[in-house]
């Protein structure tokens, strides 16, 4: 055997919880077939971070055509299934991703594209990017390159999708299961008072995926320095200036 | 006719119309991609798209007009298909009529637009503002030729007319009959469907598919399914007006994919155009030729 071959690529998982099979020998025909469906019919967001974007226009084309595959591109959170981070994320991008990414449906699923993704690549010293993204968000496959070919691309695109028919890829639910871990990553980059519009520990309870690792001290200053939304003022001109200074949101997002 | 013959075909005409929409839809998506050198979706593609969205987890209701707009989208194509005559089965035809269906036809959009309002989002807004006022573009041009078809013909009663233009052979048929308003008819069949060059109001990088954009899940579903319902009532339509209708579906299927290939294969080589330049062309020559052509059958 060849030495590369004893790295081991994925890491093996046990099966989740959730996806125990179930007793009724129809309802598990039933949950393959909407598992094959969604392994067919991928709807992706790509935030085109940085450089690597470069690669998704001829994946897309009439070159490599992912729509053989049934991939499409989809344009809001809303209605995606797979969100696509195309390359280095600064600080402030991560912001926005971490914002996308909480308005998906679930199931969903992350694939960082390019080696600044899995380990910062050659913006490993930068001050201002956030280098490892598995720390902030679950990725549930990573495809390295600098940057990878659209070759690369769409097999990672579809090892995701055997990972989906075969039920291997619920990394949406660690987000869940373990917010608190990935709620104190981020907030060691943005700061104590880090929060999103999306109650991410509300919705844990309602998909039964709290666990003890879902609460925490992390969890904890998020409640501390949480504002309830309100909507954001709509004006123009000068009195806009004006509001965006007191608007603590605006603040924060800064 | 006996209740329960017609209960049958009550409940067989959308699921026929559903499964015919979906095979169009796939036809659609091919021959984008055909004409961007591309292979296109697999053949089973609409059906996946259909059951992944609704076997989404996460289904993020905006609140009871939400959801009830989706079901009046969806549900004012299911009542319009028991109007449509498709071979063997005529449902409501005959109490119906053109001038019903036409009003059926809009309460999706209008529907839509209650669903999408409670959204809240800008996009959206816009999206569906610029939707009505493509809806009022090419209904007048509609409305002409219905009324056109309707006085050739001397019947509103749609399976009356396919009698009518089954009674010879090829010229009796309306596109023989009214050639000026079956051209009307074909100008404003893109825009009827909602697709390119007329999809302003989807625009996906602009406005971020306008009234689709806080769709997901079922919502997104609901919306793939009246796709179908859309592609289908505008293929039917058009046959029965001009092409003859259908007496055998042999003859009549490849008539109404045919309506619906014409205007794909045109459509997606042009780019869109902006909401004024929709009325403005929809209310020049389309409604030009209409008139016309409504002036020529009177005269
Ligand atoms: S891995 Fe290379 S191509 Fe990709 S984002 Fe980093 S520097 Fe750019």
């Amino acid at each position: 055997m060849n030495e590369l071959d004893k790295i081991p690529v994925r890491q093996e998982l046990s099966v989740a919880e959730g996806n125990v099979k179930r007793s009724n020998p129809l309802a598990n025909v039933f949950d393959e077939l909407v598992r094959f469906c969604q392994s067919r019919s991928m709807f992706m967001l790509h935030y085109c971070t940085g450089c690597g974007a470069i690669e998704l226009p001829p994946a897309m084309t009439s070159r490599f055509d992912m729509e053989r595959l049934g991939i499409q591109p989809m344009v809001t959170p809303r209605q995606a299934d797979i969100l696509l981070i195309t390359g280095y994320v600064s600080v402030k991008t991560l912001k926005r991703i971490i914002l996308t990414y909480e308005q998906m449906p679930s199931p969903k699923y992350v694939i960082g594209i390019c080696s600044c993704t899995v380990n910062g690549g050659m913006y490993w010293q930068s001050y201002a990017t956030a280098k490892v993204l598995k720390e902030y968000l679950p990725v549930d496959i990573y495809i390295a390159g600098c940057m990878p070919r659209p070759e690369a691309v769409i097999s990672g695109l579809r090892d995701l999708m055997g990972d989906i028919k075969s039920g291997r890829a619920d990394n949406w639910k660690r987000y869940f299961q373990n917010y608190d871990h990935y709620l104190g990553n981020q907030q060691k980059l943005f700061g104590e008072d880090w929060q999103t519009p999306t109650d991410i520990i509300a919705e844990a309870e309602h998909y039964g995926l709290m666990t003890d690792q879902t609460l925490g001290e992390h969890t904890a200053l998020l409640q501390k320095h949480q504002q309830p939304l309100e909507a954001l003022e709509f004006s123009l001109g000068e009195k806009r200036e004006k509001i965006q200074g007191e608007n603590p949101r605006e603040k924060n997002n800064e | 006719m006996h209740f329960y013959e017609l209960l049958v075909e009550l409940l067989l005409m959308p699921i026929l119309a559903f499964v015919i929409g979906l095979a169009m839809v796939l036809m659609m998506r091919r021959i984008g991609a055909r004409i961007q050198r591309r292979v296109g979706p697999p053949v089973l593609q609409p059906i996946y798209d259909i059951i992944k969205l609704y076997s989404k987890e996460t289904q993020i209701s905006h609140g009871l007009m939400h959801e009830i707009g989706i079901i009046m989208a969806v549900g004012g194509f299911i009542a319009a298909m028991t109007l449509l005559p498709v071979p063997g089965m005529s449902g409501l035809t005959d109490k119906g009529g053109a001038v019903t269906l036409a009003y059926m036809l809009m309460i999706p959009s209008l529907g839509m637009a209650l669903g999408v309002g409670q959204c809240a989002n800008p996009n959206g807004s816009i999206g569906i503002s610029r939707a009505l006022t493509a809806m009022l573009a090419y209904d007048i041009p509609f409305i002409l030729v219905i009324f056109g078809a309707s006085y050739v013909y001397g019947t509103t009663n749609l399976a009356e007319m396919v009698a009518i233009q089954q009674q010879q052979d090829v010229s009796s048929w309306g596109i023989v009959q009214m050639p000026l308003l079956a051209l009307t008819a074909l100008l404003i069949l893109p825009a009827t469907m909602g697709k390119h060059p007329f999809e302003i109001y989807v625009a996906p990088s602009e406005i971020a598919t306008g009234p689709m954009v806080e769709m997901s899940g079922k919502f997104m579903g609901g919306l793939f399914v009246m796709q179908c319902f859309q592609l289908y009532t505008a293929g039917v339509i058009f046959t029965t007006l001009f092409l003859g209708g259908g007496v055998y579906w042999i003859t009549f299927l490849p008539k109404i994919f045919l309506v619906v290939a014409i205007p794909m294969s045109v459509a997606y080589l042009f780019p869109r155009y902006r909401t004024e330049d929709v009325l403005r062309l929809m209310w020049k020559w389309p409604m030009l030729l209409g008139l016309i052509g409504l002036a020529v059958v009177m005269k």
